[in-house]
């Protein structure tokens, strides 16, 4: 992309546009946990700042058009997404005490203290 | 005579006249991976050194040289210095700076002066972890995976050593970035990805893991540090905080981590073979590949770290079932080596024999691991012996090994020189021996339960520990010794051609031996693949000063 | 720097010529590692909200009625004043590259002073949660304190998140100042203006992070389960 030739009147516009935009949206936050989704307000506030951060991305950073670096910043929230969904969506799910665990409670009444040798072999 | 890299440099900073100041301020990648080669083997001594400590303190049960609290700044010191200090920067730093430019016709990296500032960034993390060991209590004895709670109460230099972590971290990031940059924009034209090197996809690979993955463990230390001096709580059960949170965020970088040491070195075990097998490698594009899965799944698998630490079943079971996939494109990368090898004219050489060796270890390295990914036996050996001799073996045996063969390989290229081959090859069997003597008892210890980190132990164990010990000297000994055969060949050994050992890929292909400080005469157009021989002679060949092809 | 660099050629066998990508005026390649570098960012605020999301998980309400109590009329108005600055920012860049110097450095000064507001008003906040016994090592948040563990965490990472916010702000404002320097200086100009476009895509990831901080703190609460402000 060359940055060097500038429509200056329509990129200014486009600017202005996405303020709106982002103005309007941040408007919505405040009267969402009033108006509508309120038993999810989690949900519906993380769904604004999806579509705001969209905005951002896609004009403010000029990542419109931008095929590799589109497809790396891809790459990287797929990976923070891919964290949050194993620990929370996983690890806390499941969380369990030491007693309800066959494979932890099997090793400590087995093979007694673990960190002993056998007497003689 | 013309001039090499060594006759003159860009500096960042003006035109210095004094040779010291030159090498202070270059911004030649070659230069600046050297560099980094003479301090972090220096570090690498210092390493070894706490380790013979360490050694000696073992040979009998009881306490002899050194009490318990100091045992245990040993063990840390030791871990700090080799992860931190030595391999993560590793082979990315050195030949990754030096080969990987040369390997696709670039004349430096994309951004020169960062590569200049991301060198002393690391030196000053080197020097704020040196720091650590001379001020208050003295180095963190927590052990280089600074669990919560006890590096939160404990006296000793832990924030020291979270900060020189935090730094080192932020040079590989930049490292990464550079190399990404490096990679995507300046490769000769005609060179798509398929017909990159190999090293120069596991370079890829490892920035990858370099930029997003080392973040995750600069926030941590910075939480770390928050807890212990703002006790913001999050890992302070006092507060509600949970300590296994630590872990997770430790472990979500230290595990890629270990990928970004790997990827490298099998990256240059992907040179070495098709070089000394006289014959293109098998499989290039499975090869390719599997080093960018490698990156990928890598992500994944932390939590084969925590199976003791209170994790749940499913847990458990996901990391475990994930984990194993991991191995697969190792073991892909293993079948096309050895394919590469059936039916090549082998050259025994050095390097060669470092590689094979490698395959040796790394395969037992590796197979040990797939051990321990499983959960129940994974119960029993956690903490233990084995788990040090699976870690040492894949990266000692692995990384190192590969680091040591990549040295013997690129040695004429870097110095213009050639090293003893007799000596080099009996280094290698000192080390080899040494190396197996030392780690292989500990998996017999470890599985009959002698515990890792520990200063004292019962007196069964005696025995793994005198073997050991006996391994420890040897393999010292040949560190020595392959030093010594390096020093001596660089200020003494005969000068070389560009291409001694005859090979392919770009690097070889330069006109002087050691490179100018513009590497090619001129970029050439890449139409060829990698590592195309015809009855065990490259195929391309070129006119170095106008860098056409001649065949 | 870049400016007598003339890009090599390479000639393949059939004879067609190909310009080399040089390391030297590389723009794409700047801005490409200046992405890079943001995904980083992106991973350091990433593991940040993991932590947050797992104590989220482990006390629900405690994080409602944590997020009740700040002061959203005051974080509205940073959000604002953040969202206004990213257009400064950004009409500054546009102007630099259309020839405006003048204009593009009033727009630069523009955006250090809203970004400047945004700091003293969060000194406002923090100052008054000071004064109701919320702040680090301080009263409500000491392991004695019987503040419930929800809502300790919930302040030990606000406090943790917005600062580390700040840090970033302030580096901002300290590039800004530096931007306007190498202006002065004629290093950046409308035919190059890389450290320009990098120091506008940094300023946006700065408000892009607080896209997420600002409802994850202060408006969760802010509704039904607690009746909010």
């Amino acid at each position: 992309m060359d940055t060097n030739t500038v429509n200056y009147q329509e990129e200014k516009k486009v600017y202005y546009k996405v303020l709106i935009g982002l103005l309007l949206l941040t408007a919505v936050t405040f009267i969402q946990p009033h108006m509508f989704m309120t038993g999810s307000t989690f949900m519906a506030q993380m769904l604004i700042a999806v579509v705001k951060a969209w905005l951002i991305l896609m004009y403010y950073m000029h990542l419109k058009g931008e095929k590799l670096i589109t497809a790396m910043v891809w790459f990287s929230l797929a990976l923070v997404l891919v964290f949050f969904i194993i620990v929370i969506g996983i690890d806390v799910s499941n969380f369990q005490y030491g007693a309800e665990s066959p494979i932890t409670a099997a090793a400590e009444h087995g093979a007694g203290a673990v960190n002993t040798a056998p007497a003689a072999h | 005579m013309s001039k090499t890299y060594f006759d003159e440099t860009h500096c960042a900073i003006g035109h210095p006249k004094s040779t010291f100041m030159q090498w202070m301020l270059t911004v030649d990648h070659k230069r600046i991976g050297i560099m980094y080669a003479a301090v972090m083997f220096t570090f690498f001594f210092v390493a070894v050194a706490t380790a013979f400590l360490m050694r000696l303190e073992l040979w009998a049960p009881g306490g002899q040289l050194i009490d318990g609290d100091t045992f245990n700044q040993a063990f840390t010191l030791h871990g700090v210095i080799m992860i931190f200090l030595f391999i993560i920067p590793g082979i990315p730093a050195v030949f990754g700076n030096i080969v990987m430019p040369l390997m696709i016709g670039a004349k430096d990296v994309s951004f020169p002066r960062l590569n200049w500032f991301t060198f002393w960034l690391y030196i000053a993390g080197c020097c704020i972890a040196l720091a650590s060991l001379f001020i208050g209590e003295g180095v963190a004895d927590t052990g280089w995976t600074f669990y919560a709670p006890y590096s939160m109460n404990t006296g000793t230099n832990v924030i020291m050593a979270l900060v020189a972590a935090f730094v080192l971290g932020f040079a590989s990031i930049l490292t990464g970035l550079n190399f990404l940059v490096t990679i995507h924009r300046l490769r000769a034209p005609g060179m798509t990805f398929f017909k990159m090197p190999l090293f120069v996809w596991g370079i890829y690979a490892t920035a990858w893991i370099q930029l997003l993955a080392t973040p995750v463990v600069g926030i941590t230390l910075v939480l770390a540090i928050l807890e212990k001096y703002f006790g913001i709580g999050i890992f302070d059960p006092a507060k509600g905080g949970d300590p296994v949170l630590f872990q997770h965020l430790f472990w979500i970088y230290s595990h890629p981590a270990v990928y970004l040491m790997i990827l490298p070195a099998f990256g240059i075990m992907s040179e070495i073979i098709p070089t000394f097998s006289r014959k293109e490698v098998f499989g290039y594009r499975t090869i390719a590949l599997s080093s960018a899965s490698i990156a990928g799944i890598g992500y994944l698998v932390w939590g084969h770290h925590l199976y003791t630490s209170g994790m749940s079943d499913v847990a458990k079971t996901v990391f475990s079932f994930l984990t194993f996939f991991v191995a697969i494109p190792t073991g892909v990368k293993f079948y096309d080596w050895v394919a590469t090898m059936y039916q090549g004219k082998i050259v025994l050489s050095t390097p060669m024999l470092w590689a094979l060796g490698t395959i040796v270890t790394f395969a037992i390295g590796g197979i040990t691991g797939i051990t321990i990914t499983m959960i129940g036996l994974d119960i029993h050996l956690q903490d233990t012996y084995y788990t040090v001799a699976h870690f040492h073996y894949a990266i000692l045996g692995g990384v190192v090994f590969l680091m040591f063969a990549g040295m013997h390989y690129w040695f004429p290229l870097i110095t213009g020189k050639m090293y003893n081959e007799r000596k080099a090859k009996i280094a290698f069997w000192l080390n080899f021996i040494g190396f197996n003597l030392l780690w292989f008892p500990m998996f017999i210890a470890g599985y009959y339960g002698m515990p890792r980190r520990y200063f004292d132990y019962l007196p069964e164990f005696e025995i793994y520990h005198q073997v050991s010990f006996i391994g420890a000297v040897i393999f010292i000994a040949g560190l020595i010794y392959m030093f010594w055969v390096f020093f001596k060949g660089w200020t003494k050994g005969e000068p070389t051609t560009p291409n001694p050992w005859n090979a392919t890929t770009l690097e070889w292909h330069l006109p002087t031996s050691p490179p100018p400080l513009e590497n090619h005469s001129k970029v050439p157009y890449v139409d060829f693949d990698p590592y195309e021989y015809h009855h065990g002679e490259p195929v391309v060949k070129f006119n170095y000063e106008t860098m056409q092809r001649i065949d | 720097m870049g400016h007598e660099y003339v890009p090599e050629i390479a000639t393949d066998r059939e004879g067609n010529q190909h310009e080399v990508q040089g390391w030297q005026g590389d723009f794409y390649g700047g801005k490409l590692g200046f992405w890079l570098f943001m995904l980083t960012e992106v991973m350091m605020f990433g593991a940040m909200f993991l932590a947050l999301a797992y104590y989220n998980a482990l006390h629900p309400q405690d994080f409602l009625d944590a997020s009740a109590s700040l002061n959203r009329l005051l974080g509205g108005i940073n959000t604002v004043i953040l969202l206004v600055s990213a257009l400064t920012m950004g009409l500054g860049l546009l102007k630099m590259r259309a020839g405006d110097v003048k204009g593009a450095k009033l727009m630069i000064w523009a955006t250090i002073l809203l970004a400047t507001a945004f700091l003293v008003i969060k000194g406002f906040e923090w100052t008054a949660e000071y004064n109701h016994g919320i702040f680090l090592m301080h009263d409500k948040l000491l392991p004695e304190s019987s503040l419930p563990f929800g809502q300790k965490l919930f302040f030990g990472m606000y406090f943790s998140m917005t600062g580390l916010h700040g840090v970033h702000i302030i580096i901002g404002i300290g590039l800004m100042l530096w931007l306007l320097k190498r202006i002065n200086a004629g290093k950046v100009s409308p035919e190059h203006h890389l450290l320009y476009w990098n120091i506008a895509l940094y300023w946006d990831i700065v408000h892009l992070i607080w896209v997420f901080v600002f409802p994850y703190y202060y408006m969760i609460g802010a509704g039904g389960a607690t009746g909010g402000h």
